[in-house]
């Protein structure tokens, strides 16, 4: 108590800055007084009697400072005097400091902006309440839509009759709800409104979706499980987003009717501003609708009756203190027992392989994971370079303290030989670099802001809705101090340390006579590690910059100029199977008549549009439908014309065209991969295959063979897979409802490409109003050239060889100026050498060489260092490059030529100085 | 400052808190230099040549309100600062007179023990 009190009144003097220095002063004064008349009184002279006073009280000076001690925090106050001390110091060397400042700005801000990003991707839970209750099923994020009964040992989506066998039988979750693993676009418009209908994303979800995030409606009211009951009225939730930018935050939306595919909904809440459903994706869902009105929007295409069909993901809160691994073993039970119920719907010895079946729980805190799954690898690269770049710009600024605190050295000794305490003095210097070091910070925290918004832009350039905010956030803000912190003991620990090691002798000597020589080495060090770590970011820029351009330029096997791609969803507009073929010769011949359009192809999916649908086959009188045989290959459903239309070459046979009416022979194109794998060395046209088992072996006869065309987004770095193209005018009847639902979706084709002649361009608004004049309900959900898709594919992968090769030109630079340093700095403390040197007549280029020679050393010593460290890089980038040589040598040369060659140019400036010194200005030096 | 003088001071401090509670308790309001003859009577030379470090020691007393302190009227008719014992202050003299008593019974003890009664 006393000592709070204490406490209290010495914070309180501290913070009013009240001076107890007048009331001691006038005490004092007083004392001496009376002491004085008192030693008057005892017979003294006035001068003796005054004398014994001042006497008897004591040093008045270490009172006065014990006095001031006990008044305020003299902790603190100490502290503050560093502080302003530092400050007063870096004001004089406003050079010093500006350069100091700006270059740990960069590398505190090149650190932060990717640690936002690591924080926002990786770390961050969801924002619902307690995330880490959440469980979730499985542990990879997957997409979309899977068939079949079994998933081996990756039980992520499931089908809706198994999520509702889970959801009744598990116990331990207090809820545990279900998902679309992906959204879909719907075509929403407000009832009584004038706009048409726009396009939005939409998921849908079960019914206790909402109570088990433990998320409330921002306004109205969340989905409940009585939505969620067949015959219930079909409501909607709408995103905070949507309700702000589309309506305004009109409270008369809550409530209202909306047609969402056609179909009347009642949006009954708005979403809270900051959830985003439950997954981290470029694209935020904008509606949720209760699973039990899938069948309702989806129409034909619905998923929700298949038991064999996936596409639901799973979340459930567990009760407290409910143990996950028994859950897991539970489900395990339940999963068997449910698959065993459906074995009459299996293939032959389906039983065989339920054992075989196994499903895992994980934490479901940070919900599904893709774009952890996608971006992992990415920032753990990123997290290091930007690291290295750190660690070189500490490097530099160490350098920059070191010259500062040699030019300090007599000072430093001067003071140790008044009887300076070393401690005082390593404190003052670890001050300054703190103090330098968190000016950086705040500095860099600007520079990190802007540097994230930039990579978000980058980033997601083609998305609306990013749910990642570039603001800091706390654990970025604490980030970015920690950091800044432990940069300001790391660059000035050296310089403290030598300021210890002031040899008051020092003093006394005089001139910095060549000490500086030893002294030197620390900083000869620094620069060979900042060339050898510059050497490994020039060359990581180099590898990833090759790998891109080589996947950017490579040949795709279809024509990217002048082609427009344009995206629609006829299942938004409430299009019936029977009705498709109609629409798509409606457009195409719309299209066509426009003014500069070459010709027009719809396709199921173009090019590198991110879609993929693949199944796996089974050819006549070659290969039974193995479990393990890979038969696997990629498929599309096209219009006649569409080969023209991409300029995929036909190499072999014809394409599909007007021929292949519905009830004419099936057919197929394949491409040369397909025919390589399954027809070896024979002719394949003629030749029949099928989707699925034996019995549908003889469906399709294969009539051409195009060319191999890059068609999907992944594997990008292996040679192109078997793929196969069929007319949308056929369609197969499969027994198995679930190829059936498949073969059904698949006729509705989502891209429409347009070639246009040399120097025309298709305009969005034409392209609209073409497409309203088929169908006014028709709404395009996005139109891009074909190279602008192909290069959009690329986007992650050209950010981070961007994002790298930034920070090895910003390491490059940092090296060069260090070593721009380190020369001008010697070739001070010598200069007194070469005047001698040049008094025993050597001439110009005999010193010019001299300098350079030592810069040399120092580069070639850094390469050496660093061409093991790059090679490291180049391992560990490895499956990032694409099939890219990782140790590819003309990269690595470039890499440690670039290196040399500007470090030699960073040095040749002093190093020509030095070579105009004259004996004279030598002397005068000294 | 040499160490052995800065532990001096320390010991000095305690004891010479004590003191200046005591002579407030016994003797009523007192400026400082009122304290620092008492003190100086009772304890001989302990003041003689540093009377000055007894403000830093009221200073920290007044902090701890043990003392509280108000300008008054001295004996040369000059401004005085007149320190005056709390309540609180009462309390912490009559533990530490009752620490010092214990101790100090216990050193004497200690210190007029006999060879036979330590082994």
């Amino acid at each position: 108590m006393r000592a709070l009190w204490r406490l209290w009144k010495r914070m309180r003097n501290f913070a009013v800055r009240r001076d107890v220095e007048p009331r001691l002063r006038e005490e004092m004064e007083q004392h001496l007084a009376l002491q004085t008349e008192e030693n008057i009184r005892a017979g003294m002279k006035p001068e003796e009697a005054r004398r014994q006073a001042v006497l008897t009280f004591g040093p008045a000076d270490a009172i006065q400072e014990s006095y001031h001690a006990e008044a305020g925090l003299p902790l603190i106050e100490r502290l503050l005097h560093d502080v302003r001390y530092a400050l007063r110091r870096l004001r004089r060397a406003p050079v010093f400091t500006v350069t100091a400042t700006l270059t740990l700005a960069l590398g505190i801000g090149a650190t932060t902006s990717i640690f936002s990003l690591v924080h926002a991707i990786l770390l961050k839970s969801l924002p619902v309440s307690k995330p880490d209750q959440l469980v979730r099923l499985g542990k990879k994020a997957d997409c979309c839509v899977e068939g079949g009964y079994f998933r081996g040992n990756d039980y992520s989506i499931v089908s809706y009759e198994l999520y509702t066998h889970f959801r009744d039988k598990t116990k331990g979750f207090e809820e545990m709800a279900a998902f679309q693993a992906d959204g879909n676009f719907l075509a929403v418009r407000r009832v009584h409104d004038a706009r048409t209908a726009e396009s939005y994303f939409g998921e849908f979800v079960s019914g206790n979706y909402f109570a088990m995030f433990g998320v409330s409606a921002y306004a109205g009211r969340a989905l409940t499980m009585s939505d969620d009951e067949s015959g219930a009225a079909p409501a909607a939730i709408m995103s905070y987003r949507v309700w702000q930018q589309t309506y305004g935050l009109d409270p008369s939306v809550i409530g209202s009717e909306f047609n969402i595919n056609g179909k009347p909904f009642t949006v009954v809440g708005v979403t809270p501003p900051g959830f985003f459903g439950d997954t981290l994706k470029s694209m935020a869902p904008d509606f949720f609708l209760p699973l039990a009105t899938e069948p309702l929007v989806q129409g034909d295409s619905s998923l929700l009756k298949h038991a064999d069909t996936c596409w639901l993901e799973i979340i459930g809160r567990i009760q407290p203190g409910a143990d996950v691994r028994s859950i897991e073993a539970q489900m395990q039970v339940e999963l068997h027992q449910w698959l065993r119920s459906h074995l009459n719907e299996m293939y032959a010895h389906a039983a065989l392989d339920i054992p075989s079946q196994v499903l895992y729980l994980s934490p479901g805190d940070a919900g599904i994971t893709s774009m952890r799954q996608q971006y992992e690898d990415w920032l753990r690269i990123l997290l290091i370079v930007s690291g290295i770049v750190l660690l070189i710009v500490c490097v530099n600024v160490a350098n920059l303290m070191l010259v500062r605190s040699l030019e300090r050295r007599q000072q430093m000794a001067l003071s140790m030989a008044l009887g300076a305490q070393p401690m005082r003095l390593v404190r003052g210097a670890l001050t300054e670099s703190l103090v330098l070091s968190l000016l950086g910070g705040a500095l860099g925290l600007a520079v990190g802001f802007a540097g994230t918004r930039l990579i978000l832009r980058f980033a997601f350039e083609t998305m609306t809705a990013v749910p990642i905010s570039a603001s800091p956030s706390i654990p970025v803000l604490l980030f970015a101090f920690g950091i800044s912190l432990i940069t300001g003991v790391a660059f000035g620990i050296a310089p403290a340390w030598m300021a210890t090691h002031a040899d008051p002798v020092d003093a006394l000597r005089g001139a910095n006579r060549s000490t500086g020589r030893v002294a030197s080495l620390p900083r000869k060090t620094l620069v060979v590690l900042q060339v050898a770590l510059s050497l490994v970011l020039l060359s990581a820029a180099g590898l990833l910059t090759a790998a891109l351009h080589n996947i950017e330029h490579q040949n795709f096997g279809f024509e990217l100029d002048g082609r427009t791609v344009i995206h629609i969803d006829p299942v938004l507009a409430g299009y019936k199977p029977e009705q498709l073929e109609l629409l798509y010769r409606r457009i195409h011949d719309s299209f066509a008549n426009l003014p500069g359009v070459a010709s027009v192809a719809c396709v199921q999916y173009s090019p590198m549009s991110g879609d993929s649908w693949s199944e796996p086959i089974s050819v006549e009188g070659k290969l039974e439908l193995g479990r393990n045989a890979d038969t696997e290959a990629g498929w599309a459903r096209v219009v006649p014309g569409f080969f023209d239309v991409i300029g995929d070459a036909i190499i072999k046979g014809r394409p599909i065209d007007e021929r292949d009416k519905a009830g004419a022979q099936h057919v197929a194109v394949i491409n040369e991969a397909f025919a390589r794998k399954f027809f070896k060395n024979e002719d394949p046209i003629g030749k029949h295959f099928g989707q699925g088992g034996m019995e549908y072996a003889n469906d399709y006869e294969i009539v051409g063979v195009a060319r191999d065309a890059r068609y999907l987004t992944y594997n990008l770095e292996k040679p192109v897979g078997p793929f196969f193209f069929l007319p949308n005018t056929q369609s197969t009847s499969y027994r198995d409802p679930s190829a059936a639902s498949t073969d059904v979706r698949s006729h509705y084709l989502h891209d429409l490409v347009v070639r246009m002649r040399p120097g025309a361009r298709l305009s969005e608004s034409l392209a609209r109003t073409t497409l309203a004049s088929v169908d006014p309900n028709l709404a395009i959900v996005r139109m891009q050239t074909l190279s602008e898709q192909v290069a959009n594919t690329f986007s992650q992968q050209r950010l981070i060889s961007r994002l790298t090769s930034l920070f090895g030109i910003l390491a490059l630079v940092l090296a060069s100026i260090g070593i721009y340093g380190v020369t001008a700095y010697n070739l001070a403390s010598r200069t007194s050498e070469i005047g001698m040197r040049v008094a025993l007549g050597a001439d110009r280029s005999d010193i010019f060489a001299l300098i350079l020679r030592g810069s040399f050393l120092l580069v070639a010593f850094g390469l050496l260092f660093g061409l093991p460290l790059a090679l490291g890089v180049g391992r560990f980038l490895g499956s990032q490059l694409y099939g890219l040589n990782q140790f590819d040598p003309i990269i690595l040369a470039t890499a440690g030529v670039t290196m040399a060659l500007s470090a030699l140019f960073a040095a040749f400036v002093p190093a020509y100085r030095g070579s105009l010194i004259s004996p004279m200005q030598a002397l005068r030096s000294e | 400052m040499t160490p052995s003088m800065k532990q001096k001071t320390d010991v000095q401090q305690g004891t010479l808190a004590l003191m200046v509670l005591k002579t407030l308790d016994v003797l009523g309001p007192l400026h400082g230099y009122g304290i620092a003859k008492r003190i100086e009577q009772i304890s001989g030379d302990l003041l003689s040549v540093n009377q000055g470090t007894l403000y830093p020691v009221l200073l920290r007393l007044e902090q701890e309100r043990a003392i509280e302190s108000s300008w008054g009227a001295s004996e040369n008719n000059r401004r005085a600062r007149y320190y005056r014992l709390t309540r609180e202050g009462r309390r912490q003299l009559q533990a530490e007179v009752r620490d010092w008593r214990q101790t100090t019974e216990i050193i004497a003890r200690f210190l007029t023990a006999k060879a036979e009664q330590l082994s």
